[in-house]
């Protein structure tokens, strides 16, 4: 079966709108080539934790052109596991007030770039995580008899809160609980390496300026002082 | 390719990184015609990603096999692995050998850390038995330390603390303030006595010649095309150029030394790697800085008549000797940085400050269980967020935003950079049957610890451990046991001394100023020379040695003597 081979110039989750034009692009012609891979689950069944083929596409090679990044290799994911892994993503980081949701930065876009990736680096993520896709819309089908993407919340939560708490991991679900970790980190890496992450977590940098450096303000200063002296230690002369 | 076979140079360099570039930047000063041979692609430092953001790059430029410091690191066609270009470790040894194939070599991405090699580390022999002296002290050393510090231009502050020494007057540029976590690490070492002081880096923070001071942006491991952070190719190679006395061919991959019939040598061999042609240069003088693993492989692979253990290698000490840093990581997590104000810590992007080795006493007294030093590299502050798990380690949902924001700019990594000793089970050769795309034979690594580099590790855990209790913070990353800890050989990229410098042609295999002791005009400028490794980062040592090697060769050059 062939896959999309989008070739992705860098993700810039410039614009929401932007975004889900990608997305739908995308989607449109992964559901051209995923062929009868639908919702009806039957696929799914007898589907462990089973090796995905390995990729076979070329890297970026070791002098590429740095200032000009191209993601040479075609995305691998179908739908079914792009709407899991959504679903999925949304759940570990919601949309949360002003601050928009994983999949509205697209996270999906970059889980599906990194385990698509030509490299023995994300191998072993790949190895866990298309197969922990497929586990989640099994473990959906037989809880809840829907998939994963279908789920209400409190249904989500009560297939998440089995994995997602290192000390009480429900008996024989630690590989589904590896995977669940692993998607988390990936979500929040991809997710605060984005404009709007950056924006979220206040950093002010990149940013060339002329002269000594600024160094911290009085205010970031005194609250060092204050943390110090809290300490019972003093802050000698640095400022 | 330009054709260098019908000329007659006075000097040619082998390599351009920290040595090849001092050597050819001296020699052409000083008058010399010099042929620089770089085995890599030409390297224009305008290439750098200097302001490109996570989210433009491949993977959001997490490192990959084919860049493995990730997608914007400067390194050309290079990393732990070299396409075409093998190497090998012996039954039992692990070994990472970091090369590039570019213009510049690895100066394009060091770290810029400059620390002054003191009296101790010179002659560590007379001080604790163990190991080699050098031939030269560090009163000897030293102008040339000021030499290089003001040419190269480097931050940072006189402690006039012990072994760490201070530079001449007017030597340095002023450190950039401290961040705010600095200041309160700061606290907390003057409470418990580890001192944490300013830096040194090879970083300019005022304008120099045509470059231009630190703008504090853009991390420097990509390359600096305003040429604040120090690489040759933004300074001693285009001055080099200037001269129009240097000439300079790339893709040319060295393989011998050739010599002529009285034993002198009179040029190397190199293949043209476009081509695979090879092509010979001729001069009245050679410069060996090819690297610690390539200029001993070099040595090993040239073969002058009747000399099966390679050449200038009657000492037998060509490959051994071999030294890394030794280095490990601790990583700790302070409640009382959470919520402090947010602001640019970019800064100099790499250390403002650090902790040199403050223990010297109760180790001259015998209250310590190994005999050398370390410093600690300490990073944290609000840096540019990319991939990582910010420190969450449960749950998902509403409580990870907090979490992350908790933890963003609230932990702090301490990194172990100590002092190995030479041991006899830590050395290179070349391998018997493994040779690379060119047919060079390759080499073949041996490596191991031993209880010196263990030992220290232990001291480090529990002074980090001191440190973070006396702060309210928590370590956060596995307190392993020191052989689990310490790095893997070579991984800290800082290889010295497989052609040590010495006082005796049978135990060394050049004189103090680089000169092999069996060939009179076969020089070598690069970390090889080095009779042991101080746990100061070796660049800006290879950088001031090799202009006093410059300067050396130029006056017999110039005196016919050569």
């Amino acid at each position: 079966m062939t896959r999309t081979t989008l070739i992705l110039h860098g993700h810039t989750p410039a614009t929401p709108l932007q975004l889900s034009r990608r997305s739908s692009l995308k989607w449109f012609l992964a559901a051209l080539t995923a062929g009868p891979l639908a919702a009806c689950g039957d696929d799914l069944k007898g589907v462990d934790w089973i090796a995905p083929p390995p990729i076979d596409a070329k890297g970026y090679g070791t002098d590429p052109n740095l200032l000009e990044p191209v993601t040479p290799w075609p995305l691998t994911l179908n739908r079914t596991e792009i709407a899991a892994a959504t679903a999925l993503v949304d759940l570990i980081l919601p949309a949360d007030g002003d601050a928009p949701s994983a999949s509205a930065l697209g996270v999906p876009a970059f889980i599906d770039e990194w385990v698509s990736a030509p490299y023995e680096s994300q191998r072993a993520d790949r190895e866990l995580i298309i197969p922990g896709l497929a586990w989640l819309d099994r473990e959906a089908q037989s809880r809840f008899q829907r998939l994963f993407m279908h789920l209400s919340p409190e249904e989500k939560s009560a297939m998440a809160d089995d994995l997602a708490y290192p000390d009480r991991i429900k008996q024989g679900l630690e590989k589904p609980a590896e995977f669940f970790a692993r998607m988390r980190s990936l979500t929040i890496g991809a997710y605060y390496s984005t404009p709007q992450g950056w924006a979220e977590l206040g950093y002010v940098g990149n940013r060339p300026s002329t002269g000594p450096y600024a160094g911290p303000p009085p205010e970031a200063v005194d609250h060092v002082r204050r943390a110090v002296e809290a300490l019972g230690l003093k802050l000698d002369g640095l400022e | 390719m330009v054709d260098v076979s019908g000329e007659t140079f006075d000097a040619i360099v082998v390599g351009s990184g920290a040595g090849g570039g001092m050597s050819a930047y001296v020699l052409t000063q000083a008058g010399a015609k010099v042929l620089m041979l770089e085995a890599g692609r030409d390297y224009d430092p305008e290439e750098a990603p200097m302001l490109n953001t996570p989210w433009e790059a491949p993977l959001r430029g997490a490192g990959t096999s084919d860049k493995a410091f990730g997608y914007y690191d400067a390194t050309v066609d290079g990393g732990w692995e070299v396409p075409g270009e093998p190497y090998t470790a012996a039954e039992g040894s692990k070994f990472m050998w970091w090369r590039s194939r570019m213009l510049g070599g690895r100066t394009n991405h060091w770290g810029r850390n400059s620390f002054r090699m003191g009296p101790y580390d010179f002659k560590g022999r007379s001080r604790d038995g163990l190991g080699a002296d050098w031939p030269v002290t560090y009163e000897e050393i030293a102008p040339w330390y000021d030499r290089t510090e003001k040419l190269v231009g480097v931050y940072g502050s006189n402690t006039g603390l012990e072994n760490h020494p201070d530079s001449g007057p007017g030597v340095l540029h002023d450190p950039p303030r401290m961040r705010a976590w600095e200041m309160f690490l700061k606290a907390g070492g003057d409470a418990v006595g580890i001192p944490i002081v300013p830096a040194r880096r090879a970083v300019l923070t005022r304008d120099m010649d045509e470059r231009q001071a630190c703008y504090w942006a853009s991390p420097c491991g990509r390359g600096c095309s305003i040429g604040a952070a120090f690489q040759t190719t933004t300074s001693l190679i285009p001055w080099a150029k200037a001269t129009g006395r240097l000439t300079i061919v790339t893709g040319a991959m060295v393989f011998e030394v050739v010599l002529n019939d009285a034993g002198k040598a009179k040029g190397v061999r190199y293949i043209d790697t476009a081509s695979g042609e090879q092509r010979e240069a001729s001069a009245r003088v050679v410069v060996l800085s090819a690297s610690t693993g390539e200029t001993a492989r070099l040595l090993l692979n040239s073969k002058p008549a009747g000399r099966s253990e390679g050449l200038a290698n009657s000492s037998g000490q060509v490959g051994r000797n071999l030294m890394d840093t030794v280095g490990s990581d601790l990583s700790a997590y302070f409640p009382a940085l959470e919520g402090r104000p947010i602001y640019n810590e970019d800064g100099a992007q790499g250390l403002h400050i650090y902790a040199p080795f403050w223990d010297y006493q109760r180790q001259a007294a015998g209250e310590l269980d190994f005999p050398r030093g370390y410093h600690m590299e300490i990073g944290g502050g609000f840096n540019q967020p990319g991939l990582g798990a910010y420190g969450v380690t449960e749950g998902y949902g509403a409580g990870i935003r907090a979490a992350a924001k908790r933890q963003y700019g609230s932990t702090i990594r301490f990194t172990q950079r100590g002092e190995m000793l030479a041991n006899a089970n830590s050395f290179c050769e070349i391998d018997p049957e493994k040779k690379d795309r060119y047919g060079i034979p390759v080499l073949r690594f041996h490596f191991a610890w031993s209880d010196h580099e263990l030992n220290q590790i232990l001291h480090f855990q529990q002074a980090v451990q001191t440190l973070v209790d006396r702060l309210g913070g928590t370590i956060t990353s596995p307190i392993q046991a020191p052989a689990d800890a310490i790095s893997t050989g070579g991984q800290i990229i800082h290889e010295v001394g497989t052609c040590r410098m010495g006082d005796d042609p049978k135990t060394s295999v050049t004189d103090g100023f680089g000169r092999t002791w069996d060939v009179d005009n076969l020089y070598l400028a690069d970390g090889s020379v080095f009779a042991s490794k101080a746990h100061k980062n070796p660049t800006i040592t290879i950088l001031a040695l090799a202009m006093r090697t410059g300067e050396h060769v130029a006056r017999r050059l110039q005196s016919g003597e050569l």
